[in-house]
């Protein structure tokens, strides 16, 4: 049967002698990321974040469908997060983990319920017709900071998503194919983004994004859900060792630091994308003659 | 929304009459249930809870799934009642709950000393039976208490309570904004607030689902630390008056 | 032993001509891992891999460097103790292959009364009793005809770090496998390690900074396939850094 992977008792006392000498095991500082790594697919919508040795991939899909009743104006957003066995040998199918259970919790608090998305803009007809928006995270590689991946995949993956463009006419709307109309960008309220803090000798120390292995030495972790604004969207910190209040508001400092070079990042890779997508600019494409 | 948040800065009483730094009255009991190893009855208000502790007994999983080897699991289980909310709805296994089971459960992990027993579980199951805001905060309050009644030996005691902020996010003047403590169901609807579960001066829990200015947290946080220590001294009595009984 | 750089895939015949030439007349060819004999003579590789042929040994075999581990009785492991049982410790050697067992009369000097207690999670460097296709596999820390632990037993102190099977399978065989980087590194600085045939590699340095240095270095030469040039470039640069 497949386990979790733990780390041996060596390897413990290994991470938690090096942290006491202020070493991460790959050398980075104690409030540094990973490399991140971001490409986007070749349809609008696909972000595929790498972060160190892990590697998360959202995707955006839309569908017209009725609002739920008691939201007339609203479109509906769904965040769906699932561990498939690909990405570790510990996860399964159709048994929700602690983990599986509070990444997609803490996804649906960073990004859904602190409205990220105008979810009223997805509106089409009120009561009767308005846009589904589907975000799928797809954890291909797992090795530690998964919810910090998801957020920023989501968080890109909606920024870089089109969706169809929409013709009303009293009670007939038609839905403009791609071809038809320019499809249209979200319209974005904010951009969370999510930083864990794992604590170590009773929050003495704390790293940022740590992998697997350190993950799993951690006395707790504090999630931080922040956006460029400054605005904390969610903290969750559950249980675990106790800390000075000092600390966790040490923790949002940071958190809002990591937020913005990410949020910077981000938007330079989207500007990276839409200069390709854009090969030869308005000229390219007014011009009458074709390749033939 | 039903709540007006702009009679608070004229009066600074708020919509049940309390001022900012004002608990709701609690009321707590514990051995409430003679089949438990230890048990107990909390009211925050409105909210009502009930909570039940059976173990440390054996796991009846002996894969101990979650749990580390030699330490005993704490198995968390809460029921939310049909009639406990505004609007009579049966809720199975939603995410919310599910969140909540595991953060008490971490919570109580590592302040338990559960490597004194190895290979057994200690379940506490939680019964919400009136729901009127501070939901985590009176599930962890009555889970301490059964879990002292338990005599289940633990470092020290967790308290919780919820602390909002009355100004709303979008209005930067951080001088009009009071934190308020100890929310009811229609203020936490209205307002930014957090849950903060503390050990002594320690944060133990700290949960914020509503988004706010970062500057507010600070005093948020200063205020829940000491309506924590509040809350804890209203539970240290209820526990001394029980022990009384043992003379 | 020459290790031709044939790349063979599955399913490809071997040409007789690539065959080792036998010295000795007489003995007659082994097939190694990786190669199938189809009567009367047709041999078909099952594996992507190098041909490597002994004509010593009048032998032929795949070298590959495969994700999944497969037991095999002689290979040295590192295993991790996963639980105690009444007679045997319950071991993992990777997490998708079955668990092993390690009998708690397997080391060296043990008895009822002073066999080691191994906490779950606690590292053994182990050989492979028996592997069969039916059974779980069975873990030694004794050569069972002298008695002796050989340098087998609990692992106490350093880390591991994860390989790759072919390069453990390097590691392990020595000058031959082409990995000169542990050689070049403990002319300067003295360490430990066991090399586990399952992908691990355990480093003890005596200190932190030590032990990191050669796991780092061990697996750079690992992911970027170095040859003997780079891993003497590696080694010099550890070697500055210390």
């Amino acid at each position: 049967m497949p386990r979790e992977v733990e780390v041996s008792v060596n390897e413990r006392a290994f991470i938690q002698q090096a942290l006491q000498e202020n070493v991460r095991l790959d050398g980075r500082a104690f409030d540094a990321f990973r490399p991140l790594e971001l490409t986007f697919g070749d349809e609008y919508g696909v972000a595929d974040v790498q972060l160190g040795k892990t590697r998360v991939i959202a995707r955006i899909s839309v569908d017209v469908t009725a609002p739920l009743p008691e939201r007339k104006f609203d479109g509906i957003f769904q965040i769906v997060a699932e561990f498939s066995p690909m990405a570790s040998p510990a996860f399964e199918v159709g048994r929700p983990t602690d983990a599986e259970v509070i990444l997609s919790r803490i996804l649906e608090k960073a990004i859904r319920r602190s409205n990220a998305l105008d979810t009223e803009s997805l509106c089409i007809i009120a009561g009767l017709k308005c846009f589904a928006l589907r975000a799928d995270v797809h954890i291909i590689d797992h090795d530690g900071g998964l919810i910090d991946a998801s957020c920023i995949a989501v968080m890109a993956a909606l920024q870089h998503f089109r969706r169809p463009d929409v013709v009303v006419e009293g009670e007939k709307a038609t839905i403009l194919s791609v071809r038809e109309r320019e499809p249209i960008p979200l319209s974005i309220l904010h951009q969370p983004l999510c930083v864990t803090f794992s604590c170590y000798e009773d929050g003495e120390r704390i790293l940022i994004d740590a992998n697997l292995a350190e993950e799993q030495v951690r006395q707790e972790e504090v999630i931080v859900t922040m956006n460029r604004h400054g605005e904390v969207c969610q903290v969750a910190k559950y249980g675990g060792a106790t800390v000075e209040p000092l600390a966790l508001l040490n923790c949002i400092n940071m958190a809002s630091q990591k937020v913005k070079e990410i949020s910077k990042f981000i938007q330079t890779k989207l500007e990276e994308d839409a200069k390709k997508r854009d090969a030869g600019g308005l000229m390219a494409e007014l011009s009458a003659e074709n390749e033939r | 929304m039903p709540l007006d948040t702009s009679i608070y800065p004229l009066a600074l009483l708020r919509l049940d009459g309390r001022r900012w730094n004002e608990l709701r009255r609690i009321h707590a009991q514990v051995s409430v249930q003679a089949a438990a190893d230890g048990s107990s009855y909390l009211e925050m208000g409105n909210t009502r809870v009930i909570c039940v502790v059976l173990g440390p007994a054996e796991g009846k999983d002996k894969g101990q799934r979650g749990a580390r080897e030699g330490e005993a699991k704490v198995g968390v289980e809460i029921a939310v009642a049909g009639f406990s909310g505004m609007e009579r709805r049966r809720r199975v296994g939603n995410k919310r709950t599910s969140e909540m089971q595991h953060c008490l459960s971490t919570a109580f992990s590592s302040l338990l000393f559960t490597h004194l027993y190895p290979h057994s579980t200690i379940s506490i199951s939680i019964h919400i039976l009136s729901q009127d805001g501070s939901l985590l905060a009176a599930c962890l309050n009555a889970a301490t208490l059964a879990l002292i009644d338990a005599g289940i030996p633990m470092s020290d005691y967790l308290t919780a309570c919820t602390v909002a902020s009355s100004a709303s996010s979008s209005s930067s003047d951080t001088a009009t904004s009071d934190p308020l403590l100890d929310l009811n169901g229609l203020e936490e609807q209205e307002l930014p607030f957090l849950t903060i579960g503390a050990v002594g001066e320690k944060v133990s829990v700290l949960m914020l689902e509503t988004r706010v200015r970062m500057e507010r947290v600070e005093g948020m946080l200063a205020v829940g630390v000491e309506g924590c220590k509040r809350v804890r001294a209203i539970l240290d009595g209820v526990v001394r008056t029980y022990e009384k009984k043992f003379g | 032993m020459s290790v031709s750089a044939t790349i063979i895939l599955p399913g490809d015949e071997i040409p007789s001509s690539t065959l080792p030439q036998p010295t000795n007349k007489k003995k007659p060819l082994t097939l190694g891992p990786g190669l199938r004999h189809i009567p009367p003579d047709t041999i078909v590789t099952t594996v992507a891999g190098a041909l490597a042929t002994d004509t010593k040994k009048n032998a032929v075999w795949v070298e590959y460097n495969s994700g999944r581990y497969l037991p095999s009785a002689g290979d040295l492991v590192i295993a991790t103790v996963n639980n105690s049982a009444a007679e045997n410790f319950n071991c993992i050697l990777t997490p998708n292959t079955p668990p092993a067992t390690l009998p708690h009369l397997a080391f060296e000097g043990a008895t009822r009364k002073t066999r080691p207690q191994l906490y779950p999670n606690s590292l053994v460097y182990a050989r492979i009793f028996n592997a069969g296709k039916e059974s779980s596999p069975e873990l030694t820390c004794v050569d069972p005809s002298t008695g002796k632990s050989d340098g087998l037993g609990p692992l106490k102190g350093g880390t591991v770090f994860q390989i790759s099977l072919g390069m453990a399978r390097r590691l392990l065989a020595g000058r031959k496998g082409g990995v000169i980087v542990l050689e070049g590194l403990s002319e300067k600085v003295g360490f430990e390690v066991a090399i586990g045939r399952n992908g691990m590699l355990w480093v003890d340095g005596g200190n932190i900074k030590t032990t990191l240095v050669i796991g780092k270095a061990v697996q750079e030469v690992d992911e970027q396939a170095l040859g003997e040039k780079g891993q003497k470039k590696v080694v010099e640069r550890v070697l500055r850094g210390l």
